[in-house]
């Protein structure tokens, strides 16, 4: 997953190095005297819980406090928040700005133009789906040149932003975008800058997503923070392992289901498998793609980590992936069916696999799975690439379904005996 | 754009060049792609310039150290056209800014096959290609094949891309390299090749865009057909089907939209451009603008159109299977032919099946009937069974698990059989074969067989190295088990172990050979063949290691140190052997060709006279004989097969030993057997120093 950027971290790190303008603001947990001291200067603050995740204010989790003992109520309340399985790391007051002007920006790359660009209008301070298109606009930024003052000043005179406001927010647009190219970010949103009764352009929140794949981000030179997020360790543990290779994929999105173990190949395929099973009654564990060509090590790990946190509560094992192009089935299969192996005493019952793939070396990975399904003693079929891939999902989603609901109604009957 | 015809992205005589082509993926690449057509001219790689890349049966490319360089050596008619890169992410830039700056005007198109490049260094690469007029197709491409003309750049069709891509009036362009080739293989069981393959790669900025390549699939005479498969993010489609209404494009299309439930849960599967950021880039999005598009409802099989308004502008699936089916009715309702007369419609055909006791369970809906594995698999498969000899078993945890035994608390068994029952009607020889391979014997005499081998094992006299040891051992005061290790610690690959190497020698010569059952009598003919194959190859063997002056290795089991003096020499454990199966009238294949054997070597003039058959040979024949039929139906591993007859004898043996340490722990002296220190010979000459 992308990493993202909050606005508690945009304030302490990114906003200061450069030169942002910001409103002041408070880090929890803090002494009773610095809170009570800001809110002396602030007169009104907001606190706000440090949590990567958007919709914060209708959530409840930003609130507007006048006295240092709501400010603390507030921010002890905020550090626990938890929003869509995301846990806050702390929380933080930052100091209300009166204005007479709210601005939205975003710098992002698009798809229009294929290089960076920049989005602005002068009714922020909402969600941006919620801007009209009218009042908004995007322009493409020079990925060689970036963003000028010129440039961004001609922007903001286009949207008919008030004359006082143009030059101090264009230079911190230009700054803006130096954070942006020099952190090698996939975008960055302020949202709002809201402009000062005095026309001082202060950016009151902040979301940032940086690109992993740039090695610049390597070199932002302050530690990102570890936020806590309330996700499965077996997603965590995952996670870990997908990060620790280039080598092949290991992307895994627990899903929560109870019902197929998906050990999926290929984006694409993968997409369409599970979109199948939960349309026919699979209940998937979770998504996976480990395409990529993965070696014969990298793919038992994989497999091992699937095997060890959810082979005992599978109802159906499915290995399915389209015609592979690079990755090699032989040593896909045979890692996969010796981590199986590894696992199998997890279960106290056989365990029905389906298996369904196309690509080099096919006939020896597919035999070589069943050798090991035989010497389990599991019921299994195995599709070769003649078989579409959303059919064998169909099959195994409601061969699931079947077993499931025969398993469901089995107590019952006994309680009617 | 440069290209202005599809077949400017790649065609019949572009050349092709490498970058880091000996990386563990590229070389691969480029082997398969250039048997399939030989477009490559070299490739270069960091610190491997001047290698050779192997590619085909007995052919090879240059490596270069760097762009430069290649461009320096190849002739100017073999300068690329086009290049692939495979370097790693880190760097892509620098490769794509060196072949801008040597080749200016030069290069057409760039694919970009590496994945993870970083999306600023993508529209880096955009705009620096874009202002020196060089198609770029990725980042994160499969490639492109051009079914047509038989070529390719990248994976796309795998190993066997010939397998997949037929030529044909279907061009596909998908955001996943691996749809490009599931939907041509679906797209064929409807009778529709493929005229280009396109995976335009599935980075959040894809360089070639949907509409560039549509602007060529129009003009393109040979594409009757688009195919599309997309993914959420991006304004792509958006942009691509504003541009097919002011052009009124003119072709049929089928699109899939997959991604809706990575949407739903927040996750890239590995695809940045699936994120999804704004509005009108969501699968949701997507299906919703091409369904206004297409002016048709989503398509499922068997529905119909109405005569007034039949779906000229092509159709979208819902499931990805019935692409073959809505390929066929939109030809059928655009009145034209398919590129081949086949249609095989898509089912479940199950190649490889046991649902064993589940099977008999389930419902009739979920009850598969067989399969038919379809060529060139059908013949893999039976060629990997045919050459494939024994068992190939499956690794499993065994730490807590075992096939041979097992005691569920009042019955202990071998291979599930009672040992109650065994010991009450059967014979320890008859439970040793079951324990030993798994399966009781096939044969009433295989039991007395193996009698015998035990009974001829047990002793050669005290002489032996294996009866010293016991006796060594009884001679130091340990109990009767310690020199029973002591005999077995004494066998080695010279003394008994040789039964392997023999078991080794036949199943090289009779697996998978007509010979199955290694009694049938009416296989003499076979075995004196292979004899004197057999001999022949020794001989040969005999000679070159003469010539060589080097040792000539042995004929396992033959020969004796006392049985060796006569014309033709016999062990006499193994005629006792031999003239069992002779009076109960059973031929054995494997102790035939043994004495085939020592006569065939005899007269090509590999020995002077006939060994004799020893008994290890003996042992190793009559338990090849057992496992033979289980090696065949490869329920038995060879290598189990192999170590069996190391185990028979040291089981005989160990016997023998235990009776060695019994009479010399009787009747012998403690320390008796020490070598005085006046009998010891000192070879190396003493010396003060410490």
């Amino acid at each position: 997953m992308p990493q993202q950027l909050g606005e508690l971290t945009f304030l302490r790190e990114l906003a200061p190095r450069f030169a942002i303008p910001v409103p002041e603001f408070l880090e929890w947990p803090a002494e009773r005297k610095a809170v009570s001291d800001c809110l002396d200067r602030w007169k009104t603050a907001l606190a706000k819980a440090d949590i990567l995740v958007g919709g914060r204010g209708k959530a409840g989790l930003v609130e507007r406090v006048d006295s240092a003992a709501d400010a603390i109520r507030a921010l002890k309340r905020l550090s626990a928040a938890e929003l869509n399985g995301r846990m806050a790391r702390t929380s933080y007051l930052v100091q209300h700005v009166p204005a007479k002007h709210e601005v939205y920006t975003a710098i992002t790359y698009d798809s229009r133009w294929l290089s960076p660009a920049i989005t602005l209008s002068l009714k922020g301070g909402v969600d941006v789906e919620t801007i009209a298109e009218s009042d908004k606009r995007t322009f493409p930024v020079d990925v060689y040149q970036g963003l000028d003052a010129y440039q961004a000043s001609e922007l903001l005179e286009s949207l008919g932003c008030p004359r006082p406001v143009i030059s101090p927010l264009s230079r911190a647009l230009v700054n803006l975008w130096d954070m942006f190219i020099t952190s090698g970010m996939r975008m960055c949103e302020v949202n709002p800058w809201r402009i000062t009764p005095d026309n001082r352009p202060l950016a009151c929140d902040f979301k940032g997503v940086l690109d992993e794949a740039n090695f610049k981000h390597r070199n932002i030179e302050f530690e990102l923070p570890e936020y806590p997020e309330s996700v499965s360790e077996f997603q965590q543990e995952m996670d870990r392992w997908n990060a620790a290779s280039y080598q092949g994929q290991a992307h895994v999105s627990d899903l929560g289901g109870k019902g197929v173990l998906p050990i999926l190949f290929g984006g694409g395929a993968s997409t369409i498998i599970i979109e199948t099973l939960l349309q026919s009654g699979g209940d998937p564990m979770f998504l996976s793609d480990f395409g990529g060509n993965p070696p014969y090590d990298r793919m038992r790990g994989t497999a091992s980590i699937c095997f060890r946190h959810k082979l005992a509560d599978a109802v159906v094992l499915l290995i399915l992936g389209g015609k592979a192009n690079n990755t090699r089935i032989d040593v896909t299969f045979q890692a996969i069916a010796d981590a199986l192996a590894e696992h199998a005493h997890r279960r106290s019952s056989e365990l029905p696999v389906i298996v369904g793939r196309g690509g080099p070396r096919l006939v020896q990975g597919l035999l070589a799975l069943q050798r090991c399904l035989e010497e389990l003693g599991w019921p299994y079929t195995i599709f070769g690439p003649d078989t579409p891939i959303t059919m064998v999902a169909q099959y195994a989603g409601r061969l699931c379904q079947y077993l499931r609901s025969s398993k469901e109604a089995e107590p019952q009957s006994q309680k009617q005996q | 754009m440069r290209a202005t015809k599809l077949t400017d992205i790649l065609r019949r005589g572009d050349r092709v060049a490498v970058s880091n082509i000996t990386g563990r993926e590229a070389s691969k690449v480029t082997d398969i792609s250039q048997r399939y057509c030989g477009n490559i001219v070299g490739g270069w790689a960091l610190g491997k310039g001047g290698d050779q890349l192997p590619v085909g049966p007995d052919s090879s490319l240059p490596v270069f150290a760097d762009y430069a360089d290649l461009l320096e050596h190849l002739p100017p008619e073999q300068h690329p056209n086009k290049i692939v890169i495979y370097s790693p992410p880190e760097a892509v830039y620098g490769e794509v800014k060196n072949v801008v700056k040597f080749s200016r005007g030069a290069v057409e198109t760039i694919f970009i096959i590496t994945e993870n490049v970083s999306i600023e260094v993508s529209a880096k690469i955009y705009k620096l290609c874009r202002a020196e007029n060089i198609d770029v197709l990725g980042c994160n491409t499969l490639g492109v094949i051009n079914a047509t003309e038989h070529v390719r750049v990248g994976a796309v069709g795998g190993d066997a891309p010939e397998e997949t891509f037929h030529p044909g009036s279907a061009t596909i362009i998908s955001n996943s390299g691996n749809m490009v080739n599931t939907m041509a293989s679906y797209l064929y069981g409807a009778g529709i090749g493929t005229r280009f393959g396109i995976s335009t790669g599935k980075d959040q900025l894809i360089l070639t865009p949907l509409r560039d390549l549509l602007e060529l699939v129009l003009a393109d005479e040979l594409t009757q057909l688009l195919v599309l498969y997309v993914e959420p993010g991006g304004l792509y489609e958006q942009i691509a089907i504003q541009w097919m209404r002011e052009v009124n494009f003119s072709k049929p299309m089928i699109v899939y939209v997959g991604g809706e439930v990575a949407e739903r849960c927040n996750v890239s599967l590995g695809h940045a451009g699936a994120v999804v950021e704004g509005a009108g880039t969501s699968a949701r999005d997507k299906k919703a603008l091409f369904d206004d598009y297409l002016q048709a409802p989503p398509f499922a099989p068997g529905m119909t159109f109405p005569p007034d308004r039949p779906p000229l502008r092509g159709l979208r699936l819902e499931a990805l299977h019935d692409l073959p089916e809505a390929a066929r009715v939109l030809y059928d309702i655009l009145g034209r032919e398919r590129d081949y007369r086949h249609y095989h419609p898509l089912r479940l055909n199950p190649w490889l099946k046991n649902m064993g006791r589940l099977g008999t369970r389930l419902p009739p809906a979920l009850v598969l009937g067989e399969g038919v594995i379809p060529s060139p698999y059908k013949e893999q498969i039976e060629e990997f069974h045919r050459t494939q000899f024994g068992r190939l078993p499956a690794r499993r945890d065994m730490r807590n698990a075992s096939h041979a035994s097992s005691n569920d608390g009042a019955t202990p068994r071998i291979y599930g059989r009672s040992v109650l029952r065994l010991m009450d009607t059967r014979s320890f020889a008859y439970s040793l074969i079951l324990a030993w391979t798994g399966y009781p014997p096939s044969r009433d005499f295989e039991p007395q067989l193996v009698e015998k081998t035990l009974v001829a094992a047990m002793t050669n006299g005290p002489g032996t190295i294996s009866a010293q040891a016991a006796k060594l051992s009884a001679s130091a005061g340990n109990s009767p088990h310690v020199a029973m290790i002591a005999t077995l610690a004494a066998i080695g690959e010279v003394h008994g172990g040789n039964g392997k190497e023999a078991v080794s020698l036949m199943v090289d010569r009779f697996a998978n050979s007509e010979l199955t059952n290694p009694y049938d009598p009416a296989r003499r003919e076979l075995v004196e063949q292979k004899a004197r194959q057999a001999a022949t190859e020794i001989l040969r063997r005999k000679r070159a290691a003469a010539e060589q002056d080097v040792p000539f290795q042995r004929v396992p089991c033959l020969g004796h140190p006392v049985y060796r003096t006569e014309e033709v020499n016999y062990d006499p454990r193994e005629q006792v052997i031999a003239r069992f199966l002779e009076q109960i009238g059973v031929y054995h294949a494997f102790l035939d060709f043994y004495h085939r054997l020592a006569f065939a070597m005899r007269q090509v003039g590999v020995t002077r006279n006939v060994l004799a058959v020893n008994v290890d040979a003996a042992i190793a024949c009559v338990w090849l004989g057992i496992c033979w039929p289980l090696l065949c139906e490869k329920k038995l591993s060879v290598e189990r097969a192999k170590n069996i007859a190391v185990a028979a004898f040291a089981l005989g043996r160990v016997a023998g030993g235990a009776s060695e340490y019994f009479d010399h722990a009787d009747f012998g002296e403690p320390m008796d057997m020490r070598i005085p220190v006046a009998e010891c010979v000192a070879l190396t000459p003493y010396t003060e120093e410490a």
